[in-house]
């Protein structure tokens, strides 16, 4: 991306981090085909786009936020605005990535912007996490798979049981440690 | 958006089939138009080229 780019870069849309280079290279590297994938909470369009590029799969990204839908776009990544999976057909994804809002967030600190929307879990973290893992299945094809990043913060034997609860069993596929916080990418079977 | 997208989109609100109304294209891209319900007759805009699917009452652009 040159200077000129940067300079118009939206600030109201969170950019990639070590979580999005996490997810990224643990999802091209286990996506084999030409499956069909969905990237929730797309943001800059990052995940989506190295997917897109780097493996044969078609890819679908979405985000609530007009701003990162419209980055997403910019980098030629299929973007439709949309909360989380509500307006998906039942059944369609191979696969579907989310890099969630997952910090553990005071409401008393809430500060109600989109890069809030982008980052705050609410107070125990998964205030989008639990809805999430509450509706992904219907979109899910049979054999489809989720790559849902959790860090530390929130805690990733919490996200596990609630994804158990919802019918998933879970396996840590990558992970990598930083000195606050500790990134999981699990994924999630039927 | 590309018109194949419709096969993977449906309502939000009671996941019945949409059909895409007013469109206009720029090449094979659908640029603008509705997608409409089929069922409920909810119409969704597809503004520069990206389909909002959101449910109408969150269909503002302030974040909360």
């Amino acid at each position: 991306m040159g200077l000129e780019d940067r300079r118009d870069q939206e600030p109201d849309v969170y950019q990639p981090a070590e979580d999005s280079q996490l997810l990224a290279d643990t999802a091209t590297e286990r996506l084999t085909g030409d499956e069909l994938v969905l990237e929730v909470g797309t943001g800059s369009g990052y995940v989506a786009g190295r997917i897109a590029d780097e493996t044969a799969a078609r890819v679908i990204a979405s985000d609530l936020n007009p701003h990162a839908v419209r980055q997403a776009r910019a980098e030629n990544v299929e973007t439709v605005r949309a909360d989380l999976v509500a307006p998906f057909r039942d059944g369609v994804f191979d696969a579907v990535a989310f890099n969630p809002p997952y910090l553990p967030t005071d409401p008393e600190n809430e500060w109600d912007d989109w890069m809030e929307h982008a980052l705050s879990g609410g107070e125990d973290g998964r205030a989008v996490i639990d809805p999430f893992l509450e509706t992904v299945g219907r979109v899910l094809a049979p054999d489809g798979v989720v790559y849902l990043l959790v860090s530390s913060l929130t805690g990733v034997d919490a996200v596990v049981e609630r994804a158990g609860e919802e019918g998933f069993s879970a396996v840590a596929v990558a992970d990598e440690s930083f000195p606050f916080e500790t990134l999981t990418v699990l994924e999630l079977h039927r | 958006m590309k018109e194949s997208l419709l096969d993977i989109l449906c309502c939000p609100l009671d996941k019945h089939d949409l059909e895409l109304e007013n469109a206009e294209y720029d090449g094979d891209e659908v640029v603008g138009g509705e997608l409409v319900c089929t069922e409920c007759g909810e119409a969704y805009p597809i503004e520069d080229g990206i389909p909002n699917l959101l449910p109408p009452d969150m269909r503002d652009e302030t974040p909360a």
